[in-house]
């Protein structure tokens, strides 16, 4: 929990509850989200607009990871699966829709723009029922053991289902392409970094709310009382089964959408986009991040999104990116266990707290 | 018929590799509780070692043993800089340290060796195949098994008749007792990972030789996965038994089930498979039934 300014004191529940307590918060983040949407746009560059979007997808993918582990203890080494299902299950909608517009029902749907967002939901759904298929074994095991079974659930679904034969469908070959003007939202057609941008935005903003907002409901709560102690949580009359299904069937909805992001941003869809090693990409964002800190994934996916940068502006080869990424991403990884464990977002908390304490930090 | 026995083994042999590269997970797991992902990363280093040696002309037997005693010290420096401080932290931490050294591994693999397919040149084996009756088998294979049974004879002999293996076999048994009995937990530990990367390097080895070394040999590293949890994550025994028979069912998965669902199945069956023994036996054949369940 954050501290509150010195000065500062509730007098009703209703004030404790808000979403941002103080006054000072609501003009930050307004603040921040005015920057975000408008003047961010206006001064960057297409090239600082796809590092933008590049932060945009691994946040919107590292947050179904949050959601797993973070709130709810289930360790998975596998949302790349996941992410994966709702990047095809929105190219294979979107295309069909495209593709058979001389029947009246997909041409209603490609003219009116309804094509992409109607697949949104449809990619959201599949990801999460799949997703729900893979935690079933979290019913009987737990830590290693689901470790395992979403890594079967990587392999499986990306290097065999999709690989091998959703790649076959409409004989398109290795990798799907949507054409430009494709992927509209209503009238409003994603044609470029700059509407990516803006889409991303969205996304990330809704779903950062929707996760903070979480924490505050029963499942969320629920899911809190499954990491903290599971034992206890039964004991008091939460559904385990029930709750830690919940949170594989939301990890996936967000898997979903951020498939389904990663299309507007790239336009083709490949499996090599969806390795194993993505997947621990995303552990790694949140543990760097600060692992149950909505704001530690945030801060993650910026810290390894810009490290790639940097990486890549230092080695001149393209064959000795991949390697530099490898090692700077594991001794980050390492680094970051052995001297800051709980994260950076725990550094922010911090450093907040000087500042609202100044200048009667007593601890 | 022919077909089964020529696939029965050809599992076991390439299972017995497993075996050995199974070994080693399990025992980092059963002396200190490290769940480790980096296992595929170990073959590979122990691997190009060997070819390192092997290309300067070192004959193969001796360019086995520079990549023990190289895998050894790695084993401990790793131990002593990356895992030591991380005693006692939660699972997510542990297992994302390796995962970390993984990356770090891959990466510097990469960066030292490139990334093209290497083979070890004069071939190490005959390609000539050895005739049983119907059955031929290729002698790389049987190199590869000979060199797991006799690695398995080791390491039994120094479990059952060493001073640190029996320090070792305690403190698998009963930490609490083993420690206020003298016997030194970070020994163990530091002794636990040199054998890992020792078996690794030799799993690595024969994988290389067969399949050409390259990055994927660090995928079949990862099949240890199912074997260990087939046999049960903390059992010895268990590891062995079940390397083999993910070799044995990864073959008969290629042989019979590759025609009907083509495409790489021999990769994914045993990872498949995993799956539902997690899902049916949580504790595999031998492990403690006492592994933690919801």
């Amino acid at each position: 929990m954050f501290r509150l300014p010195a000065g500062t004191y509730f007098q009703t529940y209703q004030q404790a509850h808000r979403f941002w307590p103080t006054r000072f918060m609501t003009l930050r983040m307004i603040g921040l989200l005015a920057v975000l949407f408008v003047a961010v746009p206006l001064v960057a560059n297409n090239y600082v607009l796809s590092i933008a979007n590049r932060i945009g997808y691994t946040i919107l993918a590292a947050m179904g990871v949050q959601l797993l582990i973070g709130f709810t203890g289930q360790l998975t080494l596998g949302h790349a699966a996941f992410v994966a299902v709702g990047a095809y299950a929105s190219a294979i909608f979107t295309l069909t829709a495209v593709e058979n517009a001389d029947i009246p029902f997909w041409g209603f749907l490609s003219q009116a723009g309804l094509a992409y967002p109607l697949s949104v939901v449809a990619a959201c759904l599949l990801s999460g029922l799949w997703s729900v298929l893979f935690g079933l074994p979290s019913a009987r095991v737990k830590g290693f053991g689901i470790i395992l079974t979403t890594m079967a659930a990587q392999f499986i679904t990306v290097n065999f289902i999709i690989a091998q034969y959703v790649s076959q469908i409409g004989g398109r070959g290795h990798y799907f392409s949507l054409p430009a003007g494709t992927v509209k939202i209503g009238p409003w057609a994603l044609a470029g970094d700059r509407d990516a941008y803006f889409w991303m935005l969205i996304l990330v903003v809704l779903v950062t709310a929707a996760m903070n907002n979480w924490k505050r409901t029963r499942p969320g709560r629920a899911w809190l009382a499954i990491r903290d102690n599971d034992i206890a949580a039964e004991v008091l009359g939460v559904n385990i089964v029930r709750y830690k299904l919940l949170a594989y069937f939301a990890a996936g909805i967000l898997a979903g959408l951020a498939g389904s992001f990663w299309i507007t941003s790239l336009f083709f869809v490949s499996p090599e986009h969806f390795e194993w090693s993505n997947s621990l990409w995303w552990v790694g964002v949140i543990l760097i991040g600060g692992v149950g800190a909505v704001d530690g994934t945030i801060f993650g996916a910026i810290f390894l999104e810009l490290m790639l940068v940097l990486v890549n502006s230092f080695s001149a080869a393209n064959l000795d990116f991949l390697y530099f990424k490898d090692i700077a991403f594991g001794l980050a990884i390492i680094l970051f266990l052995l001297y800051e464990p709980n994260g950076l977002a725990y550094r922010w908390w911090q450093i907040k707290n000087y500042f609202y304490l100044w200048p009667f930090s007593y601890k | 018929m022919e077909l089964l026995v020529q696939l029965l083994v050809a599992g076991t042999l390439v299972g017995s590799i497993y075996a050995l590269v199974a070994l080693g997970w399990a025992l980092i797991y059963k002396s200190s509780g490290v769940l480790n992902l980096a296992m595929g990363e170990l073959t590979l280093i122990g691997a190009y070692v060997c070819l390192t040696f092997y290309n300067w002309g070192i004959p193969f037997p001796l360019a086995i043993l520079g990549s023990l005693i190289i895998g050894g010290v790695l084993g401990l420096l790793v131990e002593r800089l990356v895992l030591r401080p991380l005693i006692g932290e939660p699972i997510l931490t542990v297992i994302m340290v390796t995962v970390g050294l993984s990356f770090l591994f891959k990466g510097l693999v990469g960066l030292i060796w490139g990334t093209d397919t290497q083979v070890f040149t004069p071939p190490v084996f005959p390609a000539e195949p050895i005739r049983v009756g119907p059955i031929t088998i290729s002698p790389v294979f049987l190199g590869g098994f000979v060199a797991a049974l006799l690695l398995l004879v080791a390491f039994t002999w120094f479990f059952q008749r060493t001073r640190w293996g029996l320090a070792m076999q305690a403190t698998a048994d009963d930490q609490m007792a083993a420690l206020s009995l003298g016997v030194s937990a970070k020994l163990v530990y530091a002794i636990a990972w040199a054998i890992a990367f020792m078996a690794a390097g030799v799993g690595g080895i024969f994988l290389g030789i067969i399949n050409g070394l390259n990055v994927s040999v660090s995928f079949l590293g990862l099949l240890v996965l199912p074997a260990v949890v087939l046999g049960g994550l903390n059992s010895v025994p268990g590891a062995i038994v079940g390397g083999v028979l993910i070799g044995i069912l990864q073959n008969l998965a290629g042989g019979y089930l590759d025609p009907l669902i083509p495409g790489g199945i021999k990769e994914v069956f045993p990872l498949a498979f995993m799956a539902v023994v997690l899902l049916f036996k949580p504790y595999g054949l031998w492990g403690w039934q006492k592994i933690e369940r919801v």
